[in-house]
């Protein structure tokens, strides 16, 4: 019985070895062959017009991000085996942060079948297994920095999940909108390109998409996440709040039935009208020194006076005039901010309730 | 994790007791992992004392290297020596600086081969085992080592270890087409500044590529997970280049190539243009043609294609298939160099107003540069890295060829006799080589009562006289140098006389049929190139035994050489010579001369 038992035990070490020791190149193949190069809209100022995406449907529907890219007419995928085809865009989620496509083929219509008959990834599937845990090791599948073309296979690289938690970043000077909870990975998936690349375990089971290229809000270092494929986020809309999941965006999107949910917290944009005019910004960090407020505007109404320092937004110090215009972008007109001014030696509270900008004075036309 | 240093051995023992003992030393870890962790600690020690930290003279850090020898060769970056200059120091993890000059470089491919000085004469250095590149995959395991960012003092190199992300990888030349990574391999193993130059090992500690680039944007010239290395098997192609001094080039088919169409399944590759003057078009290859195969390498796509191009030097032959109508076509093409083609040739290497041009040596003067006991191992000529270490190869070169006999006392008139066969007739020849009175040789053939008679150095010869017989691309001529090079040497040839490094050679078979693949006839060769008058000539002495298998002789670039190919030797007199010598020119059979006798005469005192 013992020696039974041994001769199990040495065999599962034999197992195991191989899998301690194991390359991942047919892992990297098999997912290769569900994973496509997208090239679209893009090219200047750091944004990549190219990207990476994963074959969810034997017809041809890809899922990728929700990403400046597909802006175009001219949405060009590239095959694993090397085929250059176009597609278009199905739907988009912007609080998943992912976008459907499918793949065009001349002569079909949108919605017509296309009569592919592609590798893909079983969206419902893959969101059913269990959540990866922190100290996995995953693989990241994507084409970043534009590296292979057509046939050309795209990178894999390797990992281990460092936590499964909510984001706190920004891209650009944009406040990340996806709420929902994030694969953080402890190698360097996301680059220019990457962007709606496979992440998988050791098998090659796709556990979620890769990210963006985003920073950290608080400390200005570069994260790598992943959403997790069974994302779900809550979606408030008035008073109602839905919820919405990858698998089910999938699902509908691809039956053609999906209606993005209303937005009304918009993540970035000019944010409400204060009508504060600070000292001119010449320095990095010039302080928020009140010059003037415009006549009638919700600042002056709010009582705000030159020489006022601008310290704190709802609670937040702001250091510099650029923190306060970065602070000020997350809000909408009709939202009230609170601001701790400090004017001679004393710090006073002064509430602002913001409004629409005015409209420019009408500019007489040019000759 | 100290915890699992901490247990309790008594608990380990208890594990033992339960057969669970056997899963690990430390408590809690598989076997199977503690068992990859010391075979890879194992590899990195058997490894480590081969990377070499390249150094500028006097010690400060510059990039990484690795020996790839007993004698002391390390291969790097050429962008690591760019800066130090030829002479230099490499650190070993040994501790010590050892004294070390630059012997070979190839700028575009940015590799190059330095020598490590030994402390003692004689010493063995450390050295690793280059690896088949070719049999790399994408998700295999790597390690890389080096110096990145001059971190260590005492040279001990840093490691790192992650994954191959990709092979046959395309980036494009970094300024002035030089850096140009054709068919490399991506890696996420950390690649940082002064990584530059050092090793990529497989999981058996053998090279696969030496280090040398990364994508980097918006994060900075550190890491991106995403670094590349030149695969060792495109170094091995220039491998010879380098031993023998040279500073190397790449190669342009000659001839452009695209896609036919964008759209759809992979596109076929087809020529749009060919230069005249390019030896694809010598061989038929004209615009429309489709590209099927290069290299032994299918053509899929343009990557694919300057890929498979970039991994080659300058004027070795290589097959090429390509296709026309329903015909496919398998043909032997010669490599233009890229500096001789006119496409795409960057300006002249002007220093910008206002800046001093780069020296020489480069860099600023180190003090006691001058007293390097490396700088004797130096010496500068126009069209080398290192003339030093070409005219080191030739000696070898030479040393080895004397086993064949030496030659040098007969240098009086030759004579041949046998039997030649030609396309449509067979009969005898006789092929004598006589100097004249007049201090010009003359070569003669009379076969069928035909005679042909050449004086190679005649002034004002016409080319339609030095390439006599009609048909032969230039056979008398071919012979001449042949026993000018038999008996004299470097000495017979005033226009130069170097080692050409490695190139491939193709003896076709003896039957005389066609070959079923032409890399099948593949011969690895040491290469003499050299000039006298107005012929240029290159010998072939296979890498194996140093036999001498054939030459190639251009009496002019518009032309077709002609080419020679030795075969059956046997020793005639205590010296090893062929008795079947095949001429061909362009893609055809002139005549096999069957050797009967040979009467060489020993030259007049």
């Amino acid at each position: 019985m013992n020696r039974l038992l041994l001769t199990a035990f040495g065999l599962a070490l034999v197992a195991l070895q191989v899998e301690a020791s194991d390359p991942f190149s047919k892992t990297a193949d098999e997912v290769n062959t569900r994973t496509v190069k997208l090239f679209g809209s893009g090219g200047f100022r750091g944004v990549a017009n190219y990207g990476t995406g994963v074959l969810v449907s034997p017809d041809g529907h890809i899922l990728t991000l929700a990403s400046q890219m597909l802006d175009t007419s001219e949405l060009i995928v590239h095959l694993y085996d090397g085929r250059r085809i176009k597609a278009v865009v199905v739907a988009t989620e912007p609080e998943l942060d992912v976008a459907l496509l499918k793949i065009k083929v001349e002569g079909k219509k949108p919605d017509e079948p296309t009569g592919l008959d592609l590798p893909f990834f079983d969206i419902a599937a893959a969101a059913k297994r269990p959540l990866s845990t922190p100290g996995d090791w995953v693989l990241a599948h994507a084409n970043e920095f534009e590296i292979a073309m057509r046939d050309e296979p795209v990178s894999v690289q390797r990992g281990v999940i460092a936590s499964y938690s909510k984001l706190s970043g920004r891209k650009g000077i944009f406040d990340f909108g996806f709420t929902g909870n994030v694969y953080v990975v402890d190698a360097i998936t996301n680059n220019p390109g990457a962007g709606g690349g496979a992440l998988t375990d050791r098998q090659g089971r796709l556990l979620g998409l890769v990210g963006r290229e985003l920073r950290n809000s608080l400390t200005e270092t570069w994260i790598n996440y992943a959403v997790p494929i069974g994302a779900t986020v809550e979606v408030r809309d008035g008073d109602k709040v839905t919820s919405v999941s990858i698998p089910e965006f999938v699902a509908s999107a691809t039956a053609g039935k999906y209606k993005p949910r209303p937005r009304t917290v918009a993540t970035a944009g000019p944010g409400g009208y204060h009508g504060i005019v600070f000292v001119p910004n010449v320095l990095e960090r010039t302080p928020p020194y009140v010059e003037e407020c415009e006549p009638n505007s919700p600042a002056a109404k709010a009582g705000l006076k030159p020489n006022d320092l601008v310290s704190f937004v709802d609670g937040e110090p702001v250091g510099s005039i650029k923190a306060f215009t970065d602070a000020l972008r997350k809000t909408r007109p009709g939202a009230t901010v609170r601001l701790e001014v400090r004017r001679g030696d004393v710090l006073q509270t002064v509430e602002v309730k913001l409004e629409d900008a005015p409209k420019p004075a009408a500019v007489p036309p040019k000759k | 994790m100290p915890l699992r240093h901490l247990t309790p051995p008594c608990l380990l023992a208890a594990f033992a007791l339960f057969g669970i003992g056997t899963l690990g030393l430390r408590a809690g870890v598989d076997k199977a992992v503690t068992d990859a962790e010391g075979q890879r600690i194992a590899v990195i020690d058997r490894v480590r004392p081969a990377v070499v930290a390249v150094c500028f003279y006097g010690g400060e850090a510059c990039g990484s290297g690795v020996l790839i020898d007993a004698e002391g060769y390390a291969l790097t970056n050429f962008h690591v020596v760019q800066p130090t200059g030829s002479v230099l120091q490499c650190g070993l993890p040994d501790g010590l600086l050892y004294d070390a000059v630059v012997v070979g470089t190839d700028k575009v491919g940015d590799v190059a081969l330095v020598k490590l000085l030994p402390r003692e004469p004689g010493k063995a250095f450390p050295f690793v085992l280059l690896a088949d590149s070719d049999l790399v995959r994408s998700g295999e395991w790597s390690l890389a080592m080096g110096n990145p960012f001059g971190l260590s003092l005492d040279f001990t190199p840093t490691v790192t270890f992650g994954l191959v992300s990709g092979v046959n990888r395309y980036q494009p030349p970094e300024g002035k087409g030089t850096l140009e990574y054709t068919d490399c391999i991506q890696v996420d193993t950390s690649i940082n500044p002064g990584n530059s130059g050092g090793p990529l090992f497989n999981m058996k500690g053998e090279l696969i590529g030496i280090n040398g680039r990364g994508s980097f944007e918006k994060r900075g010239r550190v890491n991106s997970g995403v670094g590349y290395a030149i695969s060792i098997n495109q170094i091995k192609n220039f491998l010879g280049h380098l031993y023998a001094g040279l500073d190397a080039d790449h190669a342009t088919l000659g001839a452009s190539v695209a896609t036919e169409t964008e759209d759809g399944d992979l596109g076929r590759m087809v020529v749009k243009q060919v230069l005249d003057e390019a030896d694809a078009a010598r061989r038929g290859v004209k615009s429309g043609d489709q590209l099927v195969n290069f290299a032994g390498r299918a053509l899929t796509s343009t990557n694919q294609y300057k890929n498979i191009l970039g991994v080659f030097p300058k004027e070795w032959r290589l097959p090429l298939s390509y296709r026309r109508g329903n015909d496919t076509k398998e043909v032997l093409v010669r490599l233009m160099g890229n500096s001789d083609a006119p496409v795409d040739k960057p300006a002249a290497e002007k220093p910008a107003p206002g800046r001093p041009a780069p020296k020489g040596d480069g860099g600023p003067k180190r003090p006691g540069l001058d007293k390097s006991p490396a700088k004797k191992l130096f010496v500068e000529k126009k069209g080398f890295a290192n003339y030093y270490f070409n005219k080191l190869r030739q000696d070898k070169l030479r040393t080895a060829v004397a086993k064949a006999g030496d030659f040098a006392p007969l240098a009086g008139p030759w004579t041949l006799d046998g039997t030649i066969e030609l396309s449509d007739r067979r009969g005898d020849f006789k092929l004598t080589l006589i100097d004249g009175a007049d201090g010009l040789t003359e070569a003669k053939i009379v076969r069928n009562g035909i005679e042909d008679l050449v004086k190679p150095l005649k002034s004002n010869a016409p080319l339609g006289e030095l390439q006599l017989p009609q048909g032969s691309g230039g056979m008398l001529s071919a012979v001449y140098l042949y026993r000018k090079l038999l008996t004299q040497w470097n000495d017979g040839f005033e226009g130069g006389f170097d080692h050409g490094g490695h190139e491939p050679f193709y003896p076709p078979p003896a039957s005389g049929k066609t070959a079923e693949r032409l890399k099948d006839l593949r011969v690895d060769c040491e290469v003499i190139r050299a000039k006298h008058g107005p012929f240029e000539a290159k010998f072939y002495y296979a890498l194996t035994d140093q036999t001498l298998l054939g030459c190639e002789v251009t009496v002019s670039k518009e032309e077709e050489p002609c080419e020679l190919y030795f075969a059956d030797y046997k020793t005639v007199e205590g010296r090893s010579l062929p008795h079947r010598v095949e001429v061909r020119t362009g893609d055809k059979r002139y005549a096999v001369l069957t050797v009967k006798t040979y009467t060489l005469g020993k030259k007049a005192s």
